[in-house]
């Protein structure tokens, strides 16, 4: 099932298939490409930023960079 | 000669510059800007060598201030070499700001720093496997402990640029022998 990234629930892991081509290269850097496997550990409230753990590092993304990226969930 | 020293924000690079330059160090603003930037000098087999702590940077594409003067360095220093400091539990992104690096042909070394808190998290990386890919000097080094930093600096001189059409075949050769290994074993 496709998924905003900004949309998954705690625990849910992902393949990431799409991400708005003007934000690709911003996040690229800190280890999300179309493809890479990642879980969403936590989501801050009101409006607060995402955090994913990729390869084994953590990462936090603002919630405006992760509703441009598209994740196919898995579980 | 010059050094710069180059990875993310955290990674120990500051721990690095210390440890190389002991006190004789001078901090400055960049100018125009409030980001500040170190730089020191120290003696490799006799020969003065000016290093400098760049401001830490995820990519060459900056996304801020202390990104942009990160890159600015690098540009400034056509001749510099590059101690690339990674932070070695988190080596997938820090290999890319390395690649970025390499692609534009500068001369780098490999820190793959923190070695102990990769190991905490069951991460052990063969850095003479890494080295023989990327086909520079990579070290494994615990910055705080002083670990690994004369060897460090032992391998400066071993650094060259590489190109990135090499590294990707000497990868595949590297799968290579190790799905053949992998037969070998099975049979």
């Amino acid at each position: 099932m496709k998924k905003k990234l900004s949309d998954m629930d705690y625990n849910e892991k992902g393949a990431v298939t799409e991400i708005e081509s003007d934000l690709r290269k911003r996040v690229a850097g800190m280890g999300i490409r179309v493809g890479k496997t990642l879980r969403m550990v936590t989501k801050q409230p009101i409006k607060g930023p995402v955090d994913v753990v990729v390869e084994g590092a953590e990462t936090s993304l603002g919630l405006d960079m992760a509703e441009k990226i598209v994740v196919e969930v898995t579980k | 000669m010059k050094i710069l020293l180059m990875g993310h924000p955290n990674v120990g690079k500051s721990v690095f510059f210390n440890r190389l330059t002991g006190a004789n160090v001078t901090e400055s603003n960049y100018p125009g800007t409030t980001v500040d930037y170190t730089k020191g000098w120290m003696k490799i087999e006799g020969e003065d060598v000016e290093i400098v702590d760049v401001p830490g940077t995820f990519s060459l594409n900056p996304k801020d201030r202390a990104e942009e003067v990160a890159v600015a360095m690098l540009h400034e220093n056509k001749d510099a070499k590059v101690i690339s400091v990674i932070d070695a539990s988190k080596i997938e992104r820090g290999l890319y700001l390395a690649m970025e690096i390499i692609e534009e042909g500068y001369p780098l070394v490999i820190a793959l720093n923190m070695r102990d808190v990769a190991e905490d998290k069951n991460i052990v990386i063969d850095a003479g496997r890494l080295e023989r890919i990327l086909g520079i000097p990579v070290v494994s080094t615990v910055a705080i402990a002083g670990e690994g930093i004369k060897e460090l600096i032992y391998r400066i001189k071993d650094a060259k640029p590489v190109n990135v059409a090499d590294i990707i075949a000497n990868a595949a050769n590297a799968s290579n022998t190790e799905s053949a290994a992998d037969a070998g074993g099975a049979a």
